[in-house]
């Protein structure tokens, strides 16, 4: 007898050697049962097998789901491992703005200009089997170029992460700057590799404005997909989204995963950075300008680089939910196999035992 | 009085600890600094620093970025910075053989603009390695 596998597909896309087979009924005997029952299995034997298969996948979802747990822990020791750096960048930063304020400084990163073409800085992530943290973010990255297009606004696209290389490389009508591989760990390698595209492309006259499309890291079950400017840079330190509403920089947050009775929770803690009173006998080497004009690179780079973590520590999130999902209808998968096997088992030693009794009867 | 010199990066802090004088390349060029230096703001070039530990110099290669010296502590915030003894010289080498064929290739002003970078980086981590080395 067939079974009708209407569960066959969620399990098959795991793609195990071992199992495959298992979800394939034999096609000799075609006659399938009316069934109320999605899984009406009578054969023992494929019913095992299933039930096999099943468990395999659900050790392997429950394993990804704790690497993916592990992987949020490495991500959150590089945010606190740049903690010193950004702290300092952005107190410097404001007390630099402080004593700048009444002078009229003219740094090309900070630099308004009729916006003609805009780059849109797209991160995504690497790897699949991630919910849907990558098509959120293509998406709002579609709807953007939509927008740009209804305003008659050129774009191009620097995409970073092999999820969005692919999907921009299959339209070719998208035009993109440069694709970037994403690592499994951000550094300030790839985010100056970043930062320098940015910047040519910025400083060149070639764009007008940067804008950064990446996932905001909200807790492990929520993460948004969000837009900020990123060039030009307000003198500030601020960092605005496109609605114009902006974040102070000294405001920093900071994301920590911990544990509690039992169960993984992020706890984001709001930092103010204190922002003591520089000495007023400071003496600047050169410039003021010169120096806003080396601090913001520093400061692009250091933005870059949080955006990367922000992405990547979302998508792990974002994992670690899917898989914990997977893990969860795998077991539901399991128990309604394994009474399905002990009925048609119990149906079959009923069926053994009463051809026994009437043997018996028939002999006497 | 002691100085104390703390080189940051955006991944970690390089350089924590005490020194006797530090030469830093600036956008002016390179300054000393000694023990009690006046508070100052300076913008660091991609240039070497070098860091004298009793009677012994260190080389670092900074990849540019920003020094605040004040009350005899001094904070350097960079984007990378890599220590001499880190770089292996061949290899340096190679990377600014490589920078100067792509900036005689470049063309367009971005272009250019991204070639010079990278020499610049290059022929500070090739400084930076030979200094050892001497």
């Amino acid at each position: 007898m067939a079974c009708s596998l209407s569960f066959s597909s969620s399990v098959s896309t795991f793609h195990l050697p071992t199992t495959t087979q298992s979800t394939q009924a034999p096609p000799n005997n075609a006659t399938t049962l009316p069934t109320t029952n999605p899984i009406q299995c009578a054969n023992l034997r494929e019913l095992r097998d299933r039930i096999g298969s099943v468990k395999n996948t659900q050790k392997i979802t429950e394993a990804m789901k704790l690497v993916a747990a592990a992987k949020v822990r490495r991500a959150q020791e590089a945010v606190v491992n740049g903690r010193p750096f950004s702290e300092t960048l952005v107190e410097v930063l404001y007390n630099m703005n402080e004593q700048l304020q009444t002078e009229d400084v003219d740094v090309p990163l900070t630099k308004i200009r009729t916006v003609k073409k805009v780059a849109l800085m797209v991160v995504t992530g690497d790897r699949g089997l991630c919910g849907g943290f990558n098509n959120m973010l293509l998406k709002k990255a579609e709807s953007r170029i939509a927008e740009l297009k209804k305003l008659g606004v050129d774009y191009t696209i620097i995409s970073i992460g092999k999820k969005g290389n692919t999907y921009f490389i299959r339209r070719p009508e998208i035009p993109v700057d440069r694709y970037f591989d994403g690592t499994n760990l951000p550094t300030a390698k790839e985010a100056q590799a970043i930062a320098d595209d940015v910047f040519s492309l910025f400083v060149s006259e070639e764009v007008d404005k940067v804008e950064m499309l990446y996932t905001k890291f909200v807790s492990l079950v929520k993460s948004d997909p969000v837009i900020h400017t990123l060039l030009p840079l307000s003198p500030k330190g601020e960092i605005c989204d496109i609605n114009g509403k902006c974040v102070d920089a000294a405001e920093d947050e900071l994301f920590r995963l911990t544990t509690k009775e039992g169960k993984l929770t992020v706890e984001r803690d709001m930092i103010k950075t204190e922002t003591p009173a520089f000495s007023p006998i400071l003496e600047f080497e050169q410039d003021p300008a010169q120096i806003l004009d080396a601090l913001l690179p520093l400061y692009l780079n250091s933005q870059i680089l949080r955006a990367l973590q922000e992405s990547l520590a979302s998508e792990l999130a974002a994992r670690m939910t899917a898989m914990s999902n997977a893990t969860d209808n795998a077991n539901e998968l399991k128990k309604t196999l394994s009474i399905n096997y002990n009925r048609a088992r119990q149906a079959k030693i009923t069926g053994e035992i009463l051809e026994i009794v009437a043997g018996a009867n028939a002999c006497v | 009085m002691t100085l104390n010199l703390c080189v940051l990066t955006p991944n970690r802090s390089i350089w924590n600890s005490e020194v006797k004088e530090i030469i830093l390349s600036t956008n002016s060029g390179q300054i000393g600094v000694l023990p009690n230096h006046a508070p100052t703001a300076t913008a660091v070039d991609i240039g070497i620093l070098r860091i004298r530990l009793n009677d012994q110099w260190l080389t670092l290669a900074l990849m540019g970025g920003f020094a605040r010296i004040g009350n005899n502590e001094i904070t350097i915030l960079v984007n990378d910075a890599e220590r001499g003894s880190d770089i292996d010289p061949q290899e340096a080498q190679q990377t600014l053989e490589i920078a100067e064929a792509n900036l005689r290739k470049a063309e367009g002003k971005r272009q250019k603009i991204e070639a010079n970078l990278a020499l610049r980086r290059a022929r500070t981590r090739v400084e930076a390695s030979n200094t050892i080395s001497s």
